[in-house]
C-alpha cells in the first residue's frame, strides 16, 4: 500500500476508466447469465449465486468510484468535474443494468422459462444482440470515438422503440396472460438496459446538462 | 532560492549586532511565550515548513538559542492545523457535511495540543527532546561539531551576497541592513515554499490520489501514517495532506479514524523542510533545533498512538467540539479565532 505511491501509474481519470469498462464487463456477466436461465435453459440454481456475487461487486465497485471520483477532484481541483460529475451518472447506470439483469433473472424465481418456447430463438437473438451492445459500449469509453457513440445512440433509440412495440404489441394481444404477461415485463427491462446503455454513452460523450434528455432538454429517457 | 531564503535570514541577524538581537529575542525566553510565538507565526504565513525554517535560520546565527526554540517549534506545530481547520469552516452551511469537516480538522488540533501538554513540561524538566537530537546531529556530523561546513553553504552564499550588496547600494547599513535583509529572506522563504509546494503538489497528484484510493480502500493504522508521512514530504506542506482530507471526510469518504493516521504522518513529513532548511547554514544548532521537529513529532505519536484509549482521546475530543460546532456554528468561528489568534496574542502581550 505504501509503495502505491512510488509506482509509476495510470491518472486517476485513467484508472476511474478501467474500473468503469471493469464493472460494464461485470454487468454484462450478470445479464448473461440471468439469460442463460430465463431464455437458455440453464439451471436457475447454479445461476443465482454468480448473479447476485456479480450485483454485490457491481454494487460494492459503484461505491468505492464514487469515494475515488471524490479523492480525484480533492487532489486534482476542478479541472475534471465536468467527467468527474459525468462518471457519477454513468457509474449509477451501470448499477442499475446490473439491477435489471438481477430482475431478469427473479423471472425465473415465478417459474418463467421461455426455453424450448415457440418463439424462443426470437428471444435468444433479441438477447444477443443486447448483450454485443454492451461490448460496443466498452469500445466507444475506450476510444472515445464520437462517430461511433452517434451511431450507438441511433441503434439503442431504435431498439428502445423497438421494445416499445413489443410492449404495446403484448397488451393488445389474444394470447393469456400467462404468455403475454413475462414477454412483456421481459421487453420492459430490455429496454430499461438498452436505455441505460445508451445512457452511459452519452454520459461520457455528451455535455453535462444534456445527458439522458432527448429533443433539446424536453424528454427524460431515464423516465419512459 | 529557499536556501538561499534561510541563508539571508540568517545574515540579516548577524548584520543587526548583538544589542538588537537581545532585544529581539528576550521576549521567548519564556517558554510559553515561545510557544504562543511559534503558533501567531506560522497561523501568520499558514505554514509550518515556513515558521520553522525560520527558526532553524534564527538558531543559525545563535541569536536564538536551542532551549528557547524548542517551544517555538511545538508552537509551530499547534499553528499549522489552523489551515485545516479553516478549510473546514467551508462545510458550514451542510450541517453533516460540516461535522465530519470539523472533526476530521480538529483531530489534528487536540493531538498537537495534547502532544505539546505532554512534552513541553517534560522538554523543559530533562531537555529529553534537545538531548535526543543532539545525539542524532553529532552522529550525522561526526567529529567535525562546531567546525562542520555545510556542503550547500558555499553554494548560497554567493546569491546572498548578491542581494546585501543591492540593499547597501541603496544605502542600507547596520541596522536597517540587517532588517532588509531578514525580510527579503522570509519572503525568499515563503515565495519559494509556495513555488515548491505547487509544483509538486501537481507533479505528485496522481500518486497522491492513488495512495488516498489506497487509504480508502484499506482503512487506518501505520500504513496511512506513512503514506502521511511521504505525500507530505513529497508536496512539503502539511498544510497539503491535511487540507486535502477535509472535503474526503465532509462527503463522508473517508472516516475520521481513517484520516487521523494521514494526519499524524503530515506532523513528521513537514519536518523534512526544517531539516533541508538547516543545510543551508553551517551551524550544528540548526541540524539539531531541526531534529527536534522531527523527534517531537515521532515522540507524540509514539506517546499517544500505540495505546488504543489514549489514541481516542484526540478523536474523542474532535468529535464532541464539533457536535457543538454543528449547533453553534459561531463557536467555530470564535475556536478559530481565540484558540489561534486571541489567546497566543495575549499570552505574548503577558508573559513576552
Amino acid at each position: 500500500m505504501v509503495m502505491s505511491f512510488f509506482r509509476k501509474g495510470e491518472s486517476g481519470i485513467e484508472h476511474i476508466e478501467r474500473r468503469v469498462v471493469s464493472m460494464l464487463g461485470e454487468a454484462r456477466h450478470s445479464y448473461d447469465m440471468a439469460i442463460s436461465a430465463v431464455i437458455s435453459g440453464a439451471d436457475p440454481e447454479t445461476v443465482e449465486a454468480d448473479i447476485f456475487a456479480t450485483d454485490e461487486r457491481i454494487n460494492r465497485a459503484e461505491q468505492e468510484l464514487r469515494g475515488e471520483l471524490v479523492v480525484h477532484v480533492s487532489v486534482q481541483g476542478a479541472d475534471d468535474i465536468g467527467s468527474v460529475l459525468g462518471y457519477t451518472l454513468l457509474i449509477k447506470k451501470i448499477e442499475r443494468i446490473g439491477d435489471q439483469a438481477k430482475n431478469i433473472f427473479d423471472l425465473t424465481q415465478e417459474g418463467v422459462s421461455f426455453h424450448g418456447a415457440s418463439d424462443a430463438k426470437e428471444l435468444q437473438q433479441y438477447a444477443s444482440k443486447i448483450s454485443s451492445l454492451f461490448g460496443e459500449v466498452i469500445e466507444i469509453l475506450s476510444s472515445a470515438d464520437e462517430e461511433h457513440a452517434i451511431q450507438f445512440r441511433d441503434t439503442c433509440d431504435a431498439l428502445r422503440a423497438d421494445c416499445e412495440q413489443h410492449l404495446r404489441d403484448y397488451m393488445h394481444t389474444e394470447q393469456p396472460g400467462s404468455y403475454a404477461v413475462p414477454r412483456a415485463v421481459l421487453y420492459r427491462y430490455w429496454k430499461r438496459i438498452v436505455a441505460n446503455l445508451g445512457g452511459v454513452v452519452t454520459s461520457a460523450t455528451e455535455p453535462l446538462q444534456h445527458q439522458d434528455y432527448l429533443d433539446g432538454g424536453r424528454t427524460d429517457i431515464t423516465d419512459d | 532560492m529557499f536556501l538561499v531564503g534561510v541563508s539571508s535570514l540568517e545574515a540579516g541577524i548577524k548584520l543587526m549586532g548583538e544589542d538588537t538581537q537581545e532585544r529581539l529575542f528576550s521576549t521567548v525566553s519564556n517558554p510559553v511565550a515561545g510557544l504562543f510565538i511559534g503558533i501567531l507565526g506560522t497561523v501568520l504565513v499558514q505554514s509550518s515548513s515556513a515558521s520553522t525554517s525560520v527558526i532553524v535560520g534564527l538558531v543559525a546565527t545563535r541569536a536564538l538559542n536551542l532551549d528557547d526554540a524548542v517551544p517555538m517549534i511545538m508552537g509551530a506545530n499547534i499553528g499549522t492545523t489552523v489551515t485545516n481547520t479553516l478549510v473546514s469552516l467551508g462545510h458550514v452551511r451542510h450541517s453533516a457535511e460540516f461535522k465530519r469537516a470539523f472533526s476530521a480538522a480538529t483531530v489534528h488540533d487536540f493531538f498537537n495540543l495534547l502532544a505539546v501538554g505532554l512534552l513541553l513540561p517534560l522538554e523543559l524538566a530533562t531537555g529529553v527532546l534537545t538531548n535526543i537530537a543532539e545525539g542524532i546531529s553529532e552522529q550525522l556530523l561526526g567529529s567535525a561539531g562546531s567546525d562542520w561546513k555545510s556542503p550547500i553553504k558555499k553554494y548560497v552564499k554567493e546569491p546572498v551576497g548578491w542581494l546585501e550588496d543591492a540593499w547597501d547600494a541603496v544605502g542600507a547599513s547596520g541596522n536597517l541592513l540587517g532588517t532588509l535583509m531578514v525580510v527579503s529572506g522570509l519572503a525568499i522563504v515563503l515565495a519559494a515554499l509556495a513555488f515548491i509546494t505547487r509544483n509538486m503538489r501537481l507533479l505528485v497528484a496522481d500518486r497522491v490520489e492513488r495512495s488516498l484510493n489506497a487509504v480508502l480502500g484499506k482503512g487506518a493504522g501505520v500504513v496511512a501514517m506513512l503514506l502521511g508521512v511521504i505525500i507530505t514530504v513529497s508536496v512539503q506542506s502539511s498544510s497539503i495532506t491535511t487540507s486535502i482530507l477535509i472535503p474526503l471526510a465532509a462527503a463522508g469518504v473517508l472516516s475520521l479514524r481513517n484520516a487521523y493516521p494521514v494526519t499524524l504522518g503530515a506532523n513528521v513529513g513537514t519536518t523534512i523542510t526544517a531539516l533541508l532548511a538547516a543545510l543551508a547554514t553551517d551551524a550544528p544548532e540548526a541540524l539539531t533545533i531541526a531534529l527536534v521537529h522531527t523527534t517531537f513529532n515521532i515522540a507524540g505519536i509514539l506517546l499517544l498512538y500505540p495505546i488504543p484509549k489514549i489514541r481516542d482521546l484526540p478523536i474523542r475530543a474532535a468529535e464532541g467540539l464539533a457536535d457543538v460546532a454543528v449547533t453553534r456554528k459561531t463557536w467555530a468561528v470564535a475556536y478559530v479565532v481565540i484558540g489561534f489568534i486571541v489567546i497566543p496574542l495575549v499570552g505574548v502581550a503577558i508573559l513576552g
